[in-house]
C-alpha cells in the first residue's frame, strides 16, 4: 500500500471523450519523487518529439505533491506541467490555494490531459466518477466569475483550476488559475488549456490521504510551525527602502538568514521587498535599462507594504501554510475584492514601466489574474513596448492613438485590456516580447529582455548573479523560483548536506560577478534542492527557513516510511532535472538560446545605479553549471554517461 | 479498510443521508451495500444505523449514538496556525474561517460553520499538526443530556 501518495494517475483524452485510470508503480516514485518529478517522467516518456505545443499531441499535466495532505506544513502547491509554447520545451508553473489537496483527495496524484475537444468542456472529477461536462456557459467568462458559477453548479467543496480569456484565446502569456485569481502564471500553459478547449478541470473528492507515521509527521510539523510563529517588531514599511539603500552603500554582501525573510513575508508579503528591491538594485527598473535614480524612493513610495497592508482584510494562507504571506484586500473601482499583489507583479506593472500609479497596480493585478495572464510577462512585454515606441520602432499609429511613453498608467492599463482581448497592437503583444519583436520587426528585438522567450521573473542578476545563471541553465527559463546566492544562503543545505559549501555571514560584492567551482556547486544544489521541493509539493518560501527549521527530508521520510538521506534525494533531484533537460534536447531545444538577454546580465554595463559597471560572467558560470550535472559543458546536452549513472531508462 | 453492513440491516436508509462520500448502495426495505473503494471510513454510518448493523474496518459492531450526542470539534486558537488543513479535511465541508482579524491579529482562525452538517468523524482533530482540535459532545447538550 502506497503511503504519502495515492498510487494512481487520471488520464484524459478530449479527442476521443475517454477518461481511465493507471496505476503508477512505486518504483517510480521512489525514483521521481510525485508532483513535478512524476509530471516530468510521463511526460518525457508520452509526448512525442516536435509535438505542437498546442496541438493535440501535447498533454497537459495537472499534479499534487508528495507531502500533500500528509500534515506537512507549507505542503500545498500543485504544478501544471506540459510542453510550453512560449520556450518549445519543459514548461511548468505552481500555484497554492486549495487545489494540490483536492488532486489528491479524487484519489490521484495527478490528472494528464491530452486531445483537443470539438467544444468547450470542463472536467468534473469526484472519488466516484470524472466525466467531461459542457463549459459553454462558461467560456469567455473571467477566471474569478466562471470559478463562482462551477462551484455553484458542482458543490461548495469544489475545487477549480481554470483558464480566463487569455488562455481561451491561447495567449502565450497566459496561466491557470483557481481559488479566486490565484495563478499558476508561467510557461504559457493556459494556452495549452485553451487549445484543448479545456475550460476548467473541477474536483471534488473526500478521500483521506494515507500517511505512514502521522505523529512523526505532526511532531515536525510543530517545531517548523513553531518556527514560523517566532516574529520580532519590525522597522515601519517606509523604512525598508533606507534598507535597500544602505545595503546598495556597503562594499560587503550580508548572506541573508531566512528567519528575516519569513519575518517580512508574515507581516507584509512578498510586497516587502517593493521599495527595498528598487534601492538595492535586486528589481530591474525602466525595462532593465534604469536604476533607483530613475525610479527614486519617492516614486516607488505608493508601493510602500505599510500603504498596501491599510487594504488588507484578512492574511491570506493557502492549504498548510502556517506562514499566511498573501492577503485578501479591497480595492476602490470595479472589483471589491483582490488578492494583494505581490512583489513580481508590482515590479512588472510598476517600475519596470516606470508605473507609479498603485491604484493601476491594484487594477491591472486584478484584471489580469482574472484574465488569467501572467503579471510578469505582461509588464515586462508593456515595458518593451514601452521603449519601443519611445525610441520610435513604433509609433502612436501602431499603438492605435496610445500614448506609450514611461509611467503613463492610462495608456498602461489600455494596453494590457488591449493585450488580454488580442485587439490592434494588442494582438500583437499577447504573446509575449520576443514573439512580439519577430511580429514588429526592424530595431524591435534589441528592446525585448528574455531567456528563451520567457521574460525573467523581477530579480536582477547583476545584483545576484544566481538569478542570471538560473535565468539561462534551467529546462524552463527566465524563472526566478528555482536559484540564485540569496536562495543558497537561505536554503542553508550544507548544515544537512555533506559537501555543500557555507556561506559565511560577510562577503565583498566583487566577488559575485566571476564563474567558479563554488558557485556552480551551489547553482546545482538549488536545481537539485527545488526538484524534490517541487515533487513534496512544498512552498518555496517555507523553504527559505533554512534546512535546519523545515524537516523536508524527514517529512518525506516520515510520510513514505522510506529511509533515505537528504544526499539521496538530492539525487532524485538531479535525475528529475537530467528528465526536464532531455525534454528540451528531445524537442530541439539548443540549451545555449536560453541565454538570457546580454542586457539584464550588464552586456553592456549600466552606466549608474547599484549595479553601476557590473558584468557578470554568464558563459563561464552556464559552463560550470553544466558540468555539475556532467553534461557536455558547451552544449549542456546530457551525455549518454550521465544519462545511465543518474539511472534515467530511455524506454 | 472499509466499514461494512451486515444482514442484520433492515434497509431504512439511514446511513445513506449521513454518507459524505455516496458509498451506501440500497432499495428501501433492501440489505444496503457499502462501496468499499469509496467509503473513506468517517463512521457516520455505524453512528446512525438504529438495528447495529454496520461494523467498523476491524469488523467491530459500530454502537448507534444518539445524533445530538455526536462529537464536535472544539478549537483552541491559541494552538492554531491558520494553515487550514481541517477545513479542507472535513468531509461535509461544515468548517469555516469563523474568527476574522483583529487590530492585533490579522490572521483567519477555522471554526464550525455548519454545526448540524458535522458528522463527528473527527478527520479535522486527527489532520491538524498542532493538535489545536479536540472532539466533544457540546456541552448544553450534556447537561440536557444528563436530565434525561
Ligand atoms: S464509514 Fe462513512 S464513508 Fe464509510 S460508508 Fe459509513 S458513512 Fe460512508
Ligand atoms: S488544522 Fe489545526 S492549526 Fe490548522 S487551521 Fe485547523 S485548527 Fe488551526
Amino acid at each position: 500500500m502506497p503511503d504519502a501518495y495515492m498510487g494512481s494517475i487520471l488520464r484524459v483524452d478530449l479527442s476521443g471523450e475517454t477518461i481511465s485510470e493507471e496505476r503508477i508503480p512505486d518504483s517510480i516514485y521512489e525514483n521521481y519523487l510525485s508532483g513535478l518529478g512524476l509530471a516530468a517522467y510521463i511526460l518525457f516518456k508520452e509526448i512525442p518529439a516536435g509535438a505542437d505545443p498546442l496541438g493535440p499531441d501535447n498533454i497537459l499535466g495537472f499534479v499534487s505533491g508528495l507531502l500533500t495532505g500528509t500534515g506537512s506544513l507549507f505542503a500545498g502547491r500543485w504544478m501544471v506541467t506540459g510542453k510550453s509554447p512560449l520556450t518549445g520545451g519543459w514548461g511548468d508553473a505552481n500555484c497554492g490555494g486549495t487545489f494540490s489537496p483536492a488532486i489528491k483527495r479524487c484519489g490521484y496524484d495527478g490528472i494528464f490531459i491530452r486531445g483537443i475537444s470539438e467544444n468547450p468542456v470542463y472536467l468534473y472529477v469526484t472519488g466516484e466518477k470524472a466525466e467531461l461536462r459542457d463549459a459553454s456557459h462558461v467560456w469567455g467568462k473571467d477566471a474569478v466569475e466562471a470559478e463562482k458559477m462551477l462551484v455553484a453548479e458542482t458543490g461548495p467543496r469544489s475545487r477549480v483550476a481554470l483558464i480566463g480569456e487569455a488562455g481561451e484565446k491561447r495567449s502565450l502569456i497566459s496561466g491557470i488559475c483557481n481559488d479566486g485569481g490565484r495563478i499558476a502564471a508561467r510557461s504559457g500553459l493556459g494556452a495549452v488549456m485553451g487549445s484543448k478547449r479545456l475550460k476548467a478541470v473541477v474536483l471534488n473528492g473526500a478521500k483521506r490521504i494515507p500517511v505512514h507515521d502521522r505523529d512523526a509527521v505532526h511532531k515536525l510539523s510543530g517545531k517548523c510551525g513553531q518556527w514560523v510563529r517566532m516574529q520580532s517588531p519590525l522597522i515601519p514599511g517606509g523604512m525598508m527602502a533606507y534598507l535597500g539603500a544602505f545595503m546598495r552603500f556597503l562594499p560587503v554582501q550580508m548572506a541573508l538568514d531566512g528567519m528575516l525573510y519569513k519575518m517580512f513575508l508574515r507581516k507584509w508579503g512578498t510586497g516587502s521587498m517593493n521599495q527595498m528591491s528598487v534601492e538595492m538594485g535586486d528589481a530591474p527598473v525602466k525595462n532593465w535599462l534604469g536604476s533607483h535614480i530613475d525610479f527614486t524612493a519617492k516614486k516607488s513610495a505608493a508601493t510602500n507594504p505599510d500603504i498596501l497592508k491599510q487594504r488588507e482584510i484578512i492574511k491570506y494562507h493557502c492549504y498548510a501554510c502556517p506562514l499566511g504571506c498573501g492577503g485578501i484586500c479591497s480595492t476602490k473601482g470595479k472589483y471589491a475584492r483582490t488578492h494583494k499583489p505581490e512583489y513580481e507583479s508590482v515590479i512588472a506593472l510598476g517600475g519596470l514601466c516606470m508605473n507609479n500609479d498603485i491604484e493601476s497596480i491594484f487594477y491591472l493585478n486584478e484584471l489580469l489574474n482574472r484574465a488569467g495572464m501572467d503579471t510578469i510577462s505582461a509588464g515586462a512585454t508593456v515595458a518593451f513596448a514601452i521603449e519601443c515606441y519611445e525610441s520610435g520602432v513604433i509609433t502612436r499609429h501602431d499603438t492605435g492613438g496610445l500614448e506609450l511613453t514611461w509611467g503613463n498608467s492610462t495608456a498602461i492599463v489600455e494596453l494590457v485590456r488591449a493585450m488580454i482581448r488580442r485587439e490592434g497592437i494588442g494582438d500583437i503583444l499577447a504573446d509575449g516580447s520576443r514573439k512580439a519583436a519577430e511580429r514588429i520587426g526592424g530595431d524591435a528585438k534589441s528592446h525585448a529582455v528574455h531567456a528563451g522567450g520567457q521574460e525573467p521573473g523581477m530579480h536582477d542578476g547583476r545584483d545576484d548573479p544566481g538569478y542570471a545563471l538560473h535565468y539561462s541553465v534551467e529546462p524552463t527559463p527566465g524563472r526566478h523560483t528555482i536559484g540564485s546566492f540569496m536562495y543558497y544562503e537561505m536554503f542553508q543545505l550544507w548544515k544537512v548536506i555533506k559537501g555543500l559549501p557555507r556561506i559565511w555571514p560577510l562577503y565583498m560584492k566583487g566577488s559575485k560577478y566571476t564563474a567558479n567551482k563554488k558557485k556552480a556547486v551551489m547553482g546545482a544544489a538549488c536545481s537539485r534542492f527545488m526538484n524534490v521541493v517541487n515533487g513534496a509539493g512544498l512552498c518555496l518560501f517555507g523553504t527559505f527557513l533554512g534546512a535546519k527549521r523545515i524537516p523536508t527530508f524527514d517529512w518525506i521520510n516520515a510520510a513514505t516510511g522510506w529511509s533515505r538521506t537528504p544526499e539521496e534525494y538530492m539525487e532524485i533531484g538531479g535525475r528529475i532535472q537530467t528528465v526536464k533537460q532531455l525534454f528540451n534536447i528531445k524537442h530541439g531545444i539548443e540549451p545555449n538560446n536560453f541565454l538570457l538577454t546580454g542586457r539584464a546580465t550588464g552586456d553592456p554595463p549600466l552606466v549608474e545605479g547599484a549595479n553601476a559597471g557590473r558584468t557578470v560572467d554568464i558563459k563561464g558560470m552556464i559552463r560550470d553549471y553544466w558540468k555539475q550535472f556532467g553534461w557536455d559543458e558547451k552544449t549542456g546536452k546530457p551525455t549518454a554517461e550521465s544519462v545511465i549513472r543518474s539511472g534515467i531508462r530511455e524506454d | 479498510m472499509s466499514f461494512t453492513i451486515t444482514d442484520e440491516c433492515n434497509g431504512c436508509g439511514a446511513c445513506v443521508k449521513f454518507c459524505p462520500v455516496d458509498a451506501i448502495r440500497g432499495e428501501k426495505q433492501e440489505v444496503h451495500v457499502i462501496h468499499d473503494m469509496l467509503c473513506i471510513e468517517c463512521g457516520a454510518c455505524g453512528r446512525i444505523c438504529p438495528v447495529e448493523a454496520v461494523r467498523d474496518g476491524e469488523g467491530n459492531r459500530c454502537v448507534p449514538v444518539r445524533k445530538s450526542m455526536w462529537e464536535k470539534p472544539v478549537f483552541n486558537h491559541k494552538n492554531c496556525i491558520s494553515c487550514t488543513i481541517c477545513i479542507d479535511a472535513c468531509p461535509v465541508g461544515c468548517l469555516a474561517l469563523a474568527r476574522l482579524p483583529t487590530a492585533k491579529d490579522p490572521h483567519g482562525y477555522p471554526g464550525l460553520k455548519d454545526e448540524k452538517a458535522c458528522i463527528g468523524c473527527g478527520f479535522c482533530a486527527s489532520e491538524c499538526p498542532t493538535d489545536a482540535i479536540t472532539m466533544a459532545v457540546p456541552e448544553i447538550k450534556v447537561k440536557r443530556g444528563a436530565h434525561g
